[in-house]
Order: C-alpha cells, then sequence, then structure tokens
C-alpha cells in the first residue's frame, strides 16, 4: 500500500519542487491538494494525479498518513493545528514555522498534545556540501568554531512575502531561518543575542528588503548573515547560500549552489547560471516519507523552526532598538 | 629632483624605495632603520646612505620628504620629528594607533605648513577605482547594501609587533582600515558602527573581525577581514543596488597562473597566479605625493581622510570591547 500525502497549499512555491520529489519516489502517492487558489489548486491536483479540495478539513478528513504544508507563513498556525487535531500523525511545515513566537509555540504544544510529529522544511540540511562540511565539523576538521560569515541572498519575491500580513517580514523573515538552521545543526548551540541593520532601500516598499544580522551564540561563536533580496533580475542565479567557519585549525567555505554552469543565452540576453548539482529538497522529502513509514523520525522538530524564528524576530526588534537584544 | 629619506626598511619601505626609483624626481637618498642591516640592505640597492635613526636622516640639510614605513606605534613620534624639520612626510598607514594621536600629527603637519599624505593605497588600486567608476555611473542604481573581504594569513612583522593589540589594534586598524577608507571615500562619513571580533580574543595567530557600517547617507556596508585564511591573501568586493549589482573575487581574476613542478608537492605542480598591472599602485601613490610636493597641491589622500578611516576602526574595537553599537562621531 502507498504512502499517502495531502499537501496544504501551493502558497510557497516550495511546495511545486516538493510535490516533484513526491512523484520520483515509489510507494509515494499525492493523494490530496488544498489551495486558497481553487483554480490553480484543481490544475495541480490534475498534474500530480490528487484530488483537489477546497477546504483543508476536508482533505484532512481523507486521512493522509502526512501532510504538508506550504501556505503563507501567517497560515502555518492553523494548518498545522488543523492537520493536528484531525489526527494526522506527520506534518511536514514550510519555513518560517510561524510568524509570532506565540503562534510557532502553540503549533509545537498541539502537535505534542494530538501525537502528531512536526516537521520543519530546512532543506539547506540536505545540501550534499552541507552534509560534508557537517561531517567535517563533527570530526573536528578545523578545531575549535570561532567564527562564521554567511548570506543567504535572494531576488525580490514579490506575492505575499511583501505583504507584512502573510509573511510577518521581509527578507529577514525569509532568509534568517535556513542558516541559523545550519549553524545550530554545525555548532549544537543556540542563539542567544543578535543585532540587525534592516532596510527597504532596494524597492521602497513598506517591508524590509536588506538585512544584516550579527547572532552571538552561547557557546562564543559569533556569526553575521546577510538576508537581502539583494539578487537584481539581471543577476545570473536567485541568490546564494554560503557559508564561511572560521575554526582554530582551519577554515570551512561553502557556496551551497556552485555546481553550476554559465550559461549565455540570447533568447534572454542575460547570463545564467544553470544549477546542475543535486537538489536538496529530494533529500528532506524523502527523509519525511521515511519518517512517515515509521522507519526513523524526522530530523528536523518544531522547536528547530521555533529558534530559527527567534533570531528573525529579535532582528526586527534590534533594528527598532538601534542596540543588540538579548533572545 | 626631490630627494627622499625612507624610515623603516622593513616589506614596506623595501617596496616603497623601488617604486621612488620609477618616478622621474625623486630619489632616494637615505634609509634608516633601528635594525641597520636592514637599512643597508634597502639603501645599497639604491646608493643611498644607511642609519639608525631618524635624527641622522634629518641632519641631511637638502632632504625634501620623509617617508615613514614603522610599525603603526612608532608614527607619531617620527611624524612630529619630521614636521619640525619642515620635512614634507608620507605616512603609512593607519595614522595612528589612537585619535588623539592622529590629531596631534595633523596639527604638527599644519603648523609646519608641510605636505602630509598617507598610504590608503586602495585608492590607486586599478579594481577600486574602477568600482567607484562604477557607482558613480549610476550603472547600478543607488547603492544599498556594500560586503567586502579582505583575507589573508597572520602576518609577521617586526618582533611580531601585528600580534599586539595596543601596537597594531588588530585586523581593524591594520587590515580592513582599508576597506574602511576605501568605503567612506564611496560613501561619505559614518553614521555608526557594530562589529564583533577575535582582536581581543588572544587566539594564537588569529584574528578576525566581522563589521557592519551605517553610513550617514543609508548606505550599508559588511566589511570582513581576516588573518586567519592560511590558504593565501584575497579580497572581495560586492556592490549592490536598486537598479544592479557587481562583483569581484581577487582569486577568479588573475590574468595569469604559473604552474610549476614542486619537489615539495611530491613532484607535484604549485600554482602561483600572477595580477600584473603596468604600474604599481604603490607607484602610482607615491607619484601623486610627488606631484602634490612639486606642484604645491594638496595630496589626494590628507590626514583628515587617514584620521576619520581609524575613527571607524577605533569604533569597530569599541564596539567589540562593549558589545555595542558605536555613534559617531567620536572626535
Amino acid at each position: 500500500m502507498s504512502v499517502k500525502i495531502g499537501i496544504i497549499s501551493f502558497a510557497h512555491m516550495h511546495a511545486f519542487s516538493y510535490a516533484d520529489c513526491l512523484r520520483q519516489i515509489d510507494g509515494v502517492e499525492i493523494s490530496s491538494i488544498y489551495n486558497e487558489d481553487e483554480e490553480q489548486g484543481k490544475s495541480l491536483a490534475q498534474r500530480f494525479g490528487a484530488s483537489f479540495f477546497s477546504d483543508y478539513n476536508k482533505l484532512l478528513e481523507q486521512k493522509p498518513d502526512g501532510v504538508i504544508i506550504c501556505s503563507a507563513n501567517a497560515d502555518h498556525k492553523k494548518h498545522v493545528i488543523a492537520s493536528a487535531e484531525s489526527g494526522c500523525k506527520h506534518i511536514l511545515c514550510e519555513k518560517p514555522i510561524a510568524t509570532t513566537l506565540d503562534d510557532a509555540q502553540a503549533m509545537i504544544d498541539s502537535c505534542s498534545s494530538n501525537g502528531a510529529n512536526l516537521g520543519i522544511a530546512f532543506p539547506c540540511r540536505y545540501i550534499p556540501a552541507v552534509m560534508n562540511a557537517k561531517s567535517a565539523i563533527d570530526s573536528n576538521t578545523i578545531g575549535k568554531i570561532l567564527a562564521a560569515k554567511t548570506t543567504n541572498h535572494g531576488r525580490m519575491p514579490g506575492g505575499w512575502f511583501i505583504n507584512k500580513e502573510k509573511s510577518g517580514g521581509g527578507a529577514v523573515m525569509d532568509h534568517t531561518p535556513h542558516v541559523v538552521d545550519l549553524l545550530r545543526w554545525f555548532m549544537k548551540a543556540e542563539p542567544v543575542e543578535v543585532y540587525a541593520e534592516i532596510d527597504n532601500k532596494f524597492y521602497k516598499m513598506d517591508i524590509d528588503d536588506t538585512g544584516i544580522l550579527t547572532i552571538q551564540f552561547d557557546n562564543g561563536v559569533f556569526a553575521t548573515l546577510d538576508t537581502s533580496w539583494s539578487r537584481t533580475k539581471s543577476y545570473p542565479t536567485w541568490g546564494d547560500v554560503t557559508l564561511e567557519i572560521v575554526g582554530t585549525d582551519g577554515i570551512i567555505s561553502i557556496d551551497s549552489f556552485a555546481q553550476d554552469f554559465d550559461l549565455y543565452s540570447d533568447a534572454n540576453m542575460k547570463a545564467e547560471w544553470v544549477y546542475w548539482g543535486d537538489n536538496m529538497d529530494m533529500g528532506l522529502v524523502k527523509d519525511f516519507i521515511a519518517s512517515v513509514k515509521g522507519e526513523k523520525p524526522f530530523q528536523i522538530k518544531g522547536e528547530d523552526g521555533l529558534q530559527a524564528l527567534k533570531v528573525a524576530l529579535g532582528a526586527y526588534e534590534s533594528a527598532k532598538a538601534k542596540n543588540p537584544v538579548k533572545i | 629632483m626631490l630627494k627622499i629619506g625612507i624610515i623603516g626598511a622593513g616589506t614596506m619601505g623595501g617596496m616603497h624605495a623601488d617604486c621612488y626609483s620609477e618616478i622621474p624626481d625623486a630619489k632616494v637618498v637615505a634609509v634608516a632603520d633601528a635594525r641597520i642591516d636592514a637599512a643597508k640592505r634597502v639603501a645599497e640597492k639604491h646608493s643611498a646612505q644607511a642609519f639608525d635613526k631618524i635624527d641622522d636622516v634629518l641632519s641631511i640639510k637638502d632632504i625634501d620628504i620623509i617617508d615613514i614605513c614603522l610599525p603603526t606605534s612608532m608614527h607619531k613620534e617620527n611624524v612630529l620629528k619630521a614636521a619640525s624639520a619642515k620635512k614634507h612626510i608620507f605616512c603609512e598607514k593607519p595614522i595612528a594607533r589612537e585619535l588623539e594621536d592622529g590629531k596631534e600629527m595633523i596639527s604638527a603637519v599644519k603648523k609646519a605648513g608641510v605636505k602630509f599624505m598617507v598610504g590608503h593605497v586602495l585608492r590607486f588600486f586599478h579594481e577600486y577605482v574602477t568600482a567607484k567608476r562604477i557607482i558613480e555611473s549610476g550603472k547600478i542604481g543607488n547603492p544599498v547594501m556594500i560586503r567586502t573581504t579582505r583575507a589573508a594569513g597572520h602576518p609577521q612583522g617586526w618582533s611580531n609587533w601585528y600580534s599586539n593589540v595596543q601596537m597594531a589594534g588588530g585586523v581593524p586598524l591594520d587590515l580592513i582600515i582599508h576597506d574602511f577608507d576605501f568605503l567612506r571615500w564611496c560613501f561619505g562619513e559614518v553614521d555608526h558602527v557594530y562589529a564583533k571580533g577575535l582582536t581581543y580574543a588572544n587566539v594564537p595567530d588569529i584574528d578576525y573581525s566581522l563589521v557592519t557600517i551605517r553610513f550617514k547617507n543609508g548606505v550599508i556596508a559588511h566589511v570582513e577581514g581576516s588573518w586567519a585564511h592560511i590558504s593565501g591573501f584575497f579580497v572581495k568586493l560586492e556592490v549592490a543596488g536598486d537598479g544592479g549589482l557587481f562583483e569581484f573575487d581577487s582569486r577568479t581574476s588573475s590574468p595569469l597562473r604559473i604552474v610549476t613542478k614542486s619537489a615539495k608537492a611530491g613532484g607535484g605542480g604549485v600554482e602561483v597566479p600572477q595580477n600584473p598591472v603596468i604600474e604599481s599602485p604603490y607607484t602610482t601613490e607615491l607619484k601623486y605625493f610627488i606631484d602634490a610636493v612639486k606642484n604645491d597641491k594638496e595630496p589626494p589622500v590628507t590626514g583628515e581622510d587617514a584620521l576619520r578611516a581609524i575613527e571607524i576602526a577605533i569604533a569597530s574595537l569599541k564596539s567589540m570591547e562593549t558589545g555595542k553599537p558605536i555613534i559617531f562621531p567620536l572626535i
């Protein structure tokens, strides 16, 4: 019998990639799809051979073995809690976990009291270069970690990402969680303080598009993280995830998507970097399916999402206070 | 012919002497260093006299210019001596370890009525000159976010002075001072600075800084400085604006790489990348200074510029110590 997965919303574009991954795994079926945009939802349901539901509670009544939630950030809470309360035992929620700490905590509590496993989609943990770096750190290759310089640049995504009600924030909310999660995972340490310069000068909209965070961890390590939507339309790729980690005995440099071709096509009169490395989403989705099947627990918990969210929210607070803030 | 005395015969002193040999109207006539052998080595190459202290150089009557290539903590004493002898002065960066010292030096050279220039040489590097030109061309719109990197292994100098925070001021004052000056040249005065670093962490042979600068015009800059990159020296620059972006990494812009067989590498190859330009930026820099002296012009980098650059470095150190953002001005 195949594993049945429901997808609650394609509002976040990562849902398309997760769905493509699911389709490539034997014994997995995208059984049901809910989407706010009904027309798009129906066409997606057809494409993936799933049933479409215009009400997510109806989808949950079908008792999928697991759900993947890719709604707008502010909607994660209601979708996760409804899933947990419906008796669904395996929930994978897109990052950031939520837009407020209260929402995130309510989601974690609801999953816990309903016996549901809440996983957060941090696919960067499945980038081969990142996994190798993790092993190198674990085997003490660069000695004691002292500092890190990181970036998660992107293009301005538009849509609900620039609607504060739905997203909870702009570039800082969008691009803080991934790298903070990697640093926590690499170092088994927690962020304790953050300072941030935040601005909106790239697009001059009513939402931040620029962020430089300086994060202090409880193991003494400091790190900066550039979350800016600074990649222009003319830039050859969408953005990056880079980490440069300085240790007492060496340095690890990760440029996650450096496996690419330089493509020059007269069709769009713009240079492009065409990625040929592995798809990180496949590792994430496979691990989620393994947890649904009961083979092994999913490694990225709701608490991981909460810790990453704390840094993003702390950054906004710091920029407002013009001072570092404790988190 | 302008006659030059070089004070300090270390790496920079030797290099400056070589640069002057390419400049018409300039001649190194004296080299002084407490390590007389070092002074002699440089002096002999340029048929100059060697001394073990600046006082002997200043006693040469018709000397015009004193070029100070000493450790930072010795800049003030020597600049003051040269100024009171009414010599024009070129001083290596950073101008001083402390703001007060820098101010005193500036007022001394003003009082003496001599030309004074500090070696913020990035302003003469092809890549940085071009970067400023692109910014000014408007091709990237209004600049918003700047990222710079200056990375190397830990430098070795006389008496290991680079490791002494009190003397050298670590990465902020000795290394990324270059980027601070470049950024200020492009974007004007600073509003505040926040920094974390290892300058006070006492990690052997490692220093590392991550500095965030907010300029008065709203531009944000992230400046990385490293004496932890044992793989060798490189720089990076990225300028993102609301209409475009440009980026540069010195490791991927070498037009020449020479690989040679090496016994050390077990018969494998050792690659040495080169980034040749017709005229060294250090020569260009000194040409501007010679021109300023000869033609009574304001040097392109003033004492005030140099003071404002160390202001950013000192604010960075202060931020590291206090854990707080540092609001400008400090002087």
